[in-house]
């Protein structure tokens, strides 16, 4: 039960680094990003695919799968999200679902139909932590995490960084700011792809993988994380993405342990989404409208 | 002269923003009576709670004498409530003939799962209720502009088909939202003219928010003044246009046009 | 209702010209009357020139039209969406299956049960999206179509888990021609009461719903009871496409109805284009066949690209599919419908090249 709690925060620290792109996205462009998922899984396959085919040390491979998902982020908003920004944004949601399906089906191309395995970054047997039995690539984890954490709040320190972070609050500040508004877009979807790629990296390693696997597991619960956090806050949405990550395996315990119902971790997942948009749809941390 | 609508005390807020303070409201049939007040006065949102789009946090709204203050839109509509909207509640892809035959919905006389299934009598309903149409395009002179889309035709031609959808729903009560705005002086007089038929005609009541103070002036019988969500001032509009108080309050905007 | 409109209508004032009345010499009647016959002959003769092969791939063809129909009468009508359509298939070809072969339901109740259950399971959606709007909506009906997924379509008892439920076919639609026919006259009748839809009292008061809800109110539009009527009625039609399913594969999975076949559904309302019936019919009846031609067709083609192999043949569709959305988006937002747009007006009397919508009264000659 503990173990399940502690699971389910570093679960969780995935979930929130997919919903901290997801409310960039939605702040600083007005998409809900459904392909955001697929940044982790390209990121993951690519890393995948230098480890098996070139003889790459494990963190050029790493980098390059966040190179890829970067690339990736431009190009959706080159080339699907400009061309149809005038479009309604139920038309861009479709897009961005097309987007995911896309890249499944070039991963799918790609790499074959095959579950996958990604070594984690450090190997090792589990260590019991505060009575938690917790892998060496979990530490990772929590470095990777202070890492972004750290470089997000420079970022934010810089002239650019402000534009974003101002952009993402109030979507009118960009004319205020006098950045301009194309470069800040390529900026965002760049910074949200990278997060997701991340997002990929870490998750892909916790067992098998395969293609879209991140959009079939993760983006739900990320969006229920953002959606936690009010769609509008950073913080807030990480700190969602862990909380719907403990919310899952307690879920996942006391319902599909205990219980024997199917889908448990689904259903947690539609419920807590559900509870929040009838009862709070501000979120829990956002401000009453 | 019965009254029509009883407004009692009704009081508005958004989160801390007190947009409506304690108004009363009478509506004696057949009359048209204007409201008027400077941007941001409440006029809109009243009008909101008339319909029952916003949901008032206390008083009371009477409709011939029954308490509708719970009642939803719909319901209101079908009691005889109608209104237009200042930025047109039109739907733009559609003809006018289109639009006006949305607005028919409540006449319909079948129930929709009828029409679905294509149950008799549905089909002569549906060419009454074009008829009743046609009738509401030519009483407002909209018959040359029936089968073109609306949003390619001008502005004054949009407003008068929003009009033309309040009147298909057959109101007892008419809501005008600044049924001016948008027109020049030959317009807005020939508006006046249409309106003074309605009223005239169809024995209509009216209650319009309108900055266009000769309109008002021409044809209310009676007119309230808003001002930051309170009443400021009531009675004729020759009266009111002497007021103080509604002279200080519009003081630098004399047409409302912040 | 209808009563009280009278004696406060405004009076008539002259007798009205009919506003379509362009009358249409012989010759223009009868090359659209051969044109509407060729229609018909196209999808009634088919299934009988062919073998059991393709009418299997006609069956499925009308099945994904009525799925189709179905994500375009809440999305294209009612303006909400549903990125959860294979909930509502999915149980639909369960209860369809339960209900024939568990407990012996004759074939009719079966599938009139099935479509039933699937209006519920919708109507109960409905009821979250009564306080969820838009893209909010757009998540919720997502992870609703998941959950149904993980957990009612892995409920051992109802759906026999992994190995699949049975549905057998009844003797009097059991041949895969016969099946062929049941699938096109229930399309028939789908798009049948569609046609009702849009030119009666519900239709419209989607049309206004869809633009602004405030406004279809206070024109006396009960918004709840629309909105739900949409869900139920999206429901009833995607109920009985898996009913359909059900019976037309005669054994149905959970994994029939992944999370990614509720987006490809969605992908071709909007690839067809919403609100158009024949490009919603033509777009769905493309991509049932998709999956199974295109491979066929690779396969049979001289030159094999080499990354092909029969594992990847699957995700070609979904392939194929993104890349029309892109396009349809990007180039053509009325999508196949609008395509289609010339011809239907020419098939209702107007000229194959006038650039303006309908003919106009008195515009005639």
């Amino acid at each position: 039960m503990w173990t399940f709690l502690v699971q389910g925060v570093f679960q969780g620290a995935v979930y929130g680094l997919l919903a901290v792109g997801l409310v960039l996205v939605y702040k600083g462009t007005r998409v809900f990003n459904f392909a955001q998922g697929e940044f982790g899984s390209v990121a993951a396959f690519v890393t995948w695919g230098l480890l098996l085919h070139t003889a790459v040390p494990y963190l050029v491979a790493f980098v390059g799968g966040l190179l890829a998902a970067v690339a990736m982020g431009l190009l959706v908003e080159r080339a699907v999200v400009r061309p149809l920004f005038a479009a309604s944004r139920l038309i861009l949601l479709v897009a961005t679902v097309g987007v995911a399906l896309l890249a499944i089906a070039l991963t799918v191309l790609a790499a074959q139909p095959q579950a996958r395995v990604l070594p984690p970054a450090v190997a090792g047997e589990p260590i019991t932590v505060a009575g938690a039995s917790v892998l060496p690539q979990q530490i990772l984890v929590l470095v990777a995490l202070a890492a972004v954490a750290a470089g997000l709040a420079g970022f934010f320190r810089t002239d650019l960084g402000l534009a974003v972070l101002a952009v993402s609050q109030d979507p009118v500040a960009t004319r205020v700011v006098g950045i301009n508004p194309v470069m800040l877009s390529r900026v965002i979807w760049g910074l949200a792809a990278g997060l997701g790629g991340l997002a990929g990296l870490l998750q892909a390693p916790v067992g098998i993988f395969t293609p879209g696997f991140m959009t079939a597991t993760t983006l739900l619960p990320a969006f229920a994380a953002a959606v936690l956090g009010g769609m509008t806050s950073l913080p807030g949405a990480f700190a969602g993405g862990v909380a719907i990550g403990v919310a899952q395996n307690l879920g996942i315990y006391l319902l599909g342990q205990q219980l024997a119902v199917p889908g448990a971790a689904e259903l947690t997942v539609f419920g807590l989404l559900l509870a929040v948009l009838l009862v709070r749809p501000q979120g829990l941390l956002g401000k009453a409208a | 002269m019965t009254g029509l609508l009883e407004v009692r005390a009704l009081s508005l807020r958004f989160g801390g923003l007190q947009v409506l303070d304690a108004v009363d409201l009478d509506l004696p049939e057949g009359m048209v009576v204007g409201l008027i007040g400077p941007n941001g006065a409440g006029k809109t949102s009243l009008f909101n709670c008339l319909t029952g789009s916003y949901r008032p946090q206390q008083g009371t709204v009477r409709f011939r004498g029954r308490d509708i203050s719970g009642l939803p839109t719909h319901r209101r509509a079908a009691l005889g409530i109608a209104r237009t909207w200042q930025n047109l509640g039109v739907v733009g892809g559609l003809t006018v003939a289109d639009n006006v035959l949305l607005a028919r919905h409540q006449h319909a006389g079948y129930h929709a799962l009828a029409g679905l299934l294509g149950l008799p009598g549905t089909g002569r309903r549906e060419r009454e209720l074009r008829r009743d149409t046609e009738e509401v395009l030519d009483y407002l002179d909209l018959r040359q502009y029936a089968a073109e889309p609306v949003d390619g035709l001008p502005y004054g031609i949009q407003k008068r088909c929003d009009l033309a959808m309040a009147l298909a729903t057959d109101p007892e009560l008419l809501l005008l939202d600044e049924p001016s705005s948008g027109m020049g002086p030959e317009e807005a007089h020939q508006l006046g003219a249409t309106l003074a038929e309605l009223t005239g005609q169809l024995r209509l009541t009216v209650l319009m928010i309108e900055h266009h103070v000769p309109l008002v002036v021409a044809i209310c019988d009676y007119v309230y003044v808003l001002n930051v969500g309170q009443l400021l001032a009531q009675g004729e509009p020759a009266k009111i246009q002497q007021h103080p108080d509604v002279v200080a309050a519009y003081l630098g905007e004399p047409d409302g046009a912040a | 209702m209808a009563a009280t409109a009278a004696p406060r209508s405004p009076a008539t004032i002259a007798p009205a010209p009919p506003t379509l009345a362009v009358p249409l010499p012989l010759a223009g009647l009868l090359a659209r009357a051969v044109v509407a016959g060729l229609v018909a002959a196209a999808v009634l003769v088919p299934p009988l020139l062919a073998g059991s092969v393709w009418q299997q791939r006609i069956a499925l063809a009308a099945i994904y039209a009525v799925i189709g129909l179905s994500v375009n009468v809440l999305t294209g009508h009612a303006g909400q969406i549903s990125l959860g359509h294979q909930a509502f298939v999915g149980i639909g070809a369960f209860t369809s299956a339960y209900l024939s072969f568990r407990l012996a339901a004759g074939f009719p109740v079966a599938v009139l049960v099935a479509a039933a259950t699937g209006a519920a399971l919708a109507g109960v959606l409905g009821l979250a999206a009564l306080r969820i709007r838009g893209l909010y909506l757009a998540l919720v009906t997502l992870a609703f179509g998941l959950t149904a997924e993980t957990t009612l379509f892995n409920w051992r008892a109802f759906t026999g888990g992994g190995a699949g439920a049975e549905a057998p076919r009844p003797a009097l639609v059991g041949t895969d021609l016969r099946y062929s026919y049941l699938c096109l006259a229930v399309l028939g009748l789908v798009l049948l009461l569609d046609w009702r839809l849009v030119r009666t009292k519900a239709g419209r008061a989607f049309v206004v719903l869809r633009g602004d809800e405030r406004v279809a109110a206070t024109l006396g539009v009960n918004v709840t009871g629309y909105k739900l009527l949409a869900f139920v009625l999206s429901g009833l039609l995607a109920g009985l496409a898996g009913a359909l399913f059900a019976h037309w594969s005669q054994v149905v999975q959970a994994l029939d109805f992944d999370f990614q076949i509720a987006l490809v559904w969605v992908v071709m309302a909007v690839v067809g284009g919403l609100r158009s019936r024949a490009g919603v019919v033509l777009a769905s009846a493309f991509f049932a066949l998709l999956p199974t031609v295109l491979p066929e067709l690779l396969t049979a083609s001289p030159v094999q690209p080499p990354f092909l192999n029969e594992a990847v043949y699957h995700v070609l569709p979904p392939f194929v599919a993104v890349v029309l959305l892109l396009l349809t988006l990007i180039l053509v937002p009325g999508g196949v419908g609008q395509l289609l747009l010339p011809v239907r007006r020419w098939l209702a009397g107007g000229r194959l090249r006038t650039g303006r919508s309908a003919p106009q009264a008195g515009d005639g000659g």
